[in-house]
């Protein structure tokens, strides 16, 4: 359903490090995603993961190659033309905004202001409290409350493909769990084919299928098991200083 | 009569749909249209006939005055002092305005100056909204003047309201306050074309306890330029803060001064301000949601404005 075919991201000299011309984030990145799927995405920082998933939602356009999303070719779209085709993000760092609240961004995902709608999509997503849903989504919101109306968002788009970068940051050691399962449950239910970039063992250890992703290029695809002396050799995540996100954020040792 | 015009100034500047309940005094080309008083709130010309003197009984709550005033002659320019007498605990809401429509290449304009004796305990909520229409080419300018004098434990919220259209406006409010008394104020002003808007607040904390809080929204768009001067000075154990945002677009200019002065130890004041473009991640987030990227603009800045 979403087809990489040998993708390139390179940044300007300006940004490159070294004095280089430039600098290739992503290296000739070929996959093909498979409907109702669930895929992690995991890989030492800095190997280009986030890129990756930006890349396929049109927030980096990609420098070479091309993206076919259920057959149609996607890659110079831009991030609005996607989302309307049926792709939808979970961002790593969400926005804050002042005056915006939680019900105008749910709205706006749903395509509807009704209120028994919205409802439902808060039930889905494990929302107990009401009142949440006039709070205004501005710097005042924990980071976990964010990531909530991060996946909410999200889910609401009943997205034929969800990416999400990193969702577990930000949120207490209680709520991965069922977190992992409302996600797979939107693919048992949905079929929405998911991608999920992170660290988290729980996340890993749910995906169908793992993409091992190091210096621009998949350096591995398959299950937990089959990665285990890979990711241990890499020390993917065992250093405190190459890990990523927030000090929540666990990682895969 | 009210033709169609004018009833859509009305509308913008005070939600009317007509002649409202309670209370009135509606103001046309620089002359008395209508006006109605109630049992508790009185409205009468001042003594040297430049504006209106409206008085409010102690005690009276849950009343309403619309004093709304519309200007659709070409080349008019109206000036007005209005008082407002609060009477002790009384609790009341004040819906000014000024809608303006200009239709030729002559200018029009109106000043206002509202002056405010809240008494004690009282409460007020005053509302002033400022709009201008109409396709001809003479400059519209809104000059208002707000005096705000808070006896002990009054209460006061103020929103202004200038969403496009006013060429010129400068704004300015002042305000004093006695012990145990509020003030907020939300000011909220969009501009564009080659539109300039100056707004300049003078608050004194007189007394112990007293607060204020001061919000300031502004986008300016295209070629526009806004000024926001903010001044809070505390004579007393008192609080104030002031917040200032400005978003700016094109061309557009900004100058934000929040000046904070304590003449008390136990004084505390604060206050944040911060100018610069929509933020990205806003803009990529709305975007990831489906609207396009000037559907993501027009849902920020209504929400910063809301």
């Amino acid at each position: 359903m979403l087809e990489l075919k040998d993708i390139y991201f390179t940044v300007p000299g300006e940004e490159a490090e070294n004095g280089a011309a430039e600098k290739t984030i992503l290296n000739g990145i070929n996959f093909t995603f498979e409907k109702g799927k669930f895929y992690a995405i995991t890989g030492p920082n800095g190997g280009g993961k986030t890129t990756l998933a930006k890349t396929i939602m049109g927030i980096n356009q990609a420098t070479g190659g091309q993206i076919l999303y259920n057959g149609k070719e996607i890659t110079d779209m831009t991030i609005t033309d996607r989302a309307r085709e049926g792709i939808a993000y979970g961002f790593q760092q969400s926005a804050r905004f002042k005056g915006v609240t939680f019900r105008d961004l749910l709205a706006i995902a749903a395509g509807t202001e009704d209120e028994g709608q919205l409802m439902d999509i808060l039930a889905r997503v494990g929302f107990c409290s009401l009142d949440f849903l006039d709070k205004p989504v501005d710097a005042k919101l924990s980071g976990g409350e964010i990531k909530k109306i991060e996946l909410a968002t999200t889910i609401a788009r009943n997205p034929g493909l969800a990416i999400y970068d990193e969702p577990d940051t930000g949120i207490d050691l209680w709520t991965i769990a069922p977190m992992v399962s409302l996600i797979k449950r939107q693919i048992t239910d949905k079929g929405t084919t998911t991608i999920v970039v992170s660290h988290n063992k729980a996340f890993l250890e749910a995906a169908d299928c793992l993409l091992l992703i190091k210096k621009g290029q998949i350096e591995f695809t398959g299950d937990l098991e089959g990665a285990m002396p890979l990711l241990s050799d890499l020390s993917v995540c065992g250093y405190g200083n190459v890990c990523e996100g927030d000090i929540d954020a666990r990682c895969y040792r | 009569m009210l033709d169609a015009i004018d009833k859509n100034l009305l509308k913008a500047v005070a939600n009317l749909d007509g002649i409202p309940q309670g209370a009135f005094n509606i103001r046309k080309n620089g002359e008395l249209f209508s006006r109605q008083v109630s049992d508790n709130i009185n409205i009468e010309p001042n003594q040297d006939g430049t504006g209106i003197v409206v008085t409010v009984k102690p005690g009276a709550t849950n009343e309403s005055v619309h004093i709304p005033v519309i200007l659709s002659q070409a080349g008019l320019h109206d000036v007005v002092y209005n008082s407002f007498i609060i009477g002790e605990g009384a609790d009341v809401t004040i819906v000014a305005g000024c809608g303006i429509h200009c239709a030729s290449h002559k200018n029009e304009g109106h000043e206002g100056i509202h002056e405010f004796r809240v008494g004690k305990n009282a409460i007020i909520r005053y509302q002033e909204k400022h709009v201008a229409t109409g396709e001809g080419k003479g400059k519209r300018s809104l000059n208002p003047t707000t005096k705000v004098y808070l006896d002990e434990n009054a209460l006061v919220e103020m929103e202004l309201t200038q969403i496009g259209g006013v060429d010129e406006a400068k704004r300015v409010n002042e305000a004093e306050l006695a012990a145990g008394s509020s003030l907020f104020v939300t000011e909220r002003i969009l501009t564009e074309k080659e539109q300039i808007a100056v707004s300049e607040n003078n608050i004194v904390l007189k007394g112990d306890n007293s607060k204020t809080n001061l919000v300031s929204r502004s986008v300016i768009k295209e070629d526009s330029k806004q000024d926001f001067f903010a001044n809070v000075e505390a004579r007393a154990k008192s609080y104030g803060h002031i917040e200032c945002d400005a978003i700016i677009m094109d061309n557009g200019v900004n100058e934000t001064v929040p000046a904070l002065r304590a003449l008390h130890p136990d004084a505390e004041l604060t206050h944040e301000a911060s100018i610069g473009k929509i933020a990205n991640d806003q803009l990529i987030k709305l975007m990831s949601l489906g609207l396009t990227y000037d559907e993501a603009v027009d849902r920020i800045i209504r929400g910063f404005l809301k």
